[in-house]
């Protein structure tokens, strides 16, 4: 698990361009401070698949109540949620 | 009452985990999600977090031990001397995992067509806890509340060069389910249209209000549906043996597709919640969906049910009943269209059009 900042990033903005293909879409233009779920790109079952991946890949279970917009609405906010609860 | 904390699926090809250090000891309090041991598979490390409050009253295993996963780690209690249930000690799998099965573990495997040889042991014998402890790790349902399935045994092969390729457990749940739907239940399908913005705007209210990052469309919907059921019981039963069986809970099945595999995920006594909790079962068992980790109480007894295919875009679906449930609701929404379908898969034997329609137009539009 790398926990550099510029690779965690890079890791969930691959992610949700995984995603967003599936769904026929291209998401390669998203900023690191957009709101994922209200870019278009994704759907709340892709959003659901990018929480399970998030969690399996940090190795970091998440409670219910922290699946919310101020901890991984966005690739930024991932990214440093991932950093706060590891410690980093 | 004592409640137990099991050992997680840390990947999906490792079926055993070894514990490499505990974080607490007996007579500690934890708080819900405190990280309380550490557990070590061939890829990686992972932190155990509690699921509950409490104190530890025992734990079922030692540093080093090799556990099978859904095997008991701990035992938690709200005060520090609770008693613990009698369960065996999680530790000292047997290697290989071809130790000989006790009768009742022999019958399960036999019932879910599953080889003794997969199934971890946590003992010299492989017991029926180790044999339940594997279904509820691989998300595998139990039949034995469901019909036996009628399928023809006699029936003749086509006429075009095959073979016979034996069913995995989810085909063969959903051979159940068809068979169900096909030979008890007096299935019937009724749909309304409705203006998809009322309810659109609602759920976009609450997502905001509550910082959401999936949107609560669906969830809303299913407990406005939960909640229209619990204020009607006569929509919450079946028929067994000829007498109507009126259930106490509502239990809200409601689809979730993981890869290949269509599950029924179950959020139980789903009437007894309130919308915020609701919501958050619901993510849960989805989440549990998603990881293969959905227990046998998350994939089992649906009075009631709840499908969409609105991400699929299509303009209709008719859902097929499952056993012992009278009623299933099919939402779609159609893209661009400017209008959305509440269908509803029903049991004639138990329900009429005009509780089904009564239901549908109630449910077409958000509490106010």
């Amino acid at each position: 698990m790398n926990l550099d900042r510029d690779a965690i990033k890079a890791a969930v903005r691959a992610k949700v361009i995984e995603l967003a293909k599936n769904l026929g879409m291209d998401a390669s233009d998203i900023g690191d401070d957009d709101l994922i779920p209200a870019t278009g790109y994704v759907d709340s079952a892709a959003i659901l698949e990018l929480v399970v991946w998030y969690e399996d890949a940090y190795q970091m279970p998440l409670k219910q109540e922290e699946i919310n917009i101020d901890n991984l609405g966005s690739i930024n906010s991932m990214t440093e949620f991932v950093i706060k609860r590891k410690g980093g | 009452m004592a409640v137990a904390l099991h050992a997680p699926r840390v990947n999906n090809n490792d079926d055993i985990v070894q514990v490499i250090a505990f974080r607490v000891g007996v007579g500690d309090f934890v708080k819900q999600g405190d990280i309380v041991l550490d557990v070590e598979t061939d890829k990686a490390i992972v932190e155990v977090a509690a699921e509950n409050d409490g104190y530890v009253l025992k734990l079922m295993c030692e540093v080093d031990d090799k556990v099978a996963v859904g095997s008991i780690l701990l035992w938690q209690g709200e005060t520090a001397d609770e008693p613990v249930p009698e369960t065996p000690v999680a530790a000292a799998v047997a290697a290989g995992g071809n130790v000989r099965p006790t009768a009742k573990a022999r019958a399960l495997l036999k019932e879910l067509g599953l080889d003794a040889g997969a199934v971890p042991a946590s003992s010299e014998r492989l017991s029926l806890a180790d044999v339940e402890a594997y279904i509820a790790a691989h998300g595998i349902q139990r039949r034995d509340h469901t019909p036996a399935v009628t399928v023809s045994a006699q029936e003749s092969l086509p006429d075009v060069p095959g073979q016979l390729v034996d069913l995995n457990a989810e085909e063969r749940g959903m051979l159940i389910t068809v068979s169900w739907h096909r030979d008890h239940a007096a299935a019937t399908y009724l749909e309304v249209e409705y203006d998809p913005k009322d309810w659109e705007a609602h759920a976009a209210a609450y997502a905001a209000e509550n910082k959401l990052m999936l949107s609560p469309l669906l969830p809303l919907l299913a407990y406005r549906y939960v909640q229209l059921v619990k204020a009607s019981p006569r929509l919450n039963a079946t028929v067994v043996n000829g007498k109507r069986f009126q259930y106490q809970p509502v239990n809200l099945g409601f689809t979730v597709q993981a890869g290949e595999t269509l599950y029924l995920t179950v959020v139980r006594d789903a009437d007894t919640l309130d919308t915020k909790p609701f919501i958050e079962n619901l993510g849960e068992v989805q989440r549990h969906a998603l990881q293969r980790k959905l227990s046998r109480e998350e994939t089992s007894g649906a009075t009631i049910a709840f499908s969409s295919m609105a991400r699929w875009n299509v303009s209709r679906h008719i859902p097929i009943l499952p056993p012992y449930c009278s009623l299933m609701i099919a939402h779609a929404a159609p893209k661009g269209s400017g209008r959305a379908v509440l269908g509803a898969s029903y049991d004639h034997r138990v329900l009429s059009g005009f509780d089904v329609a009564r239901l549908l137009m109630e449910l077409a539009k958000p509490p106010v």
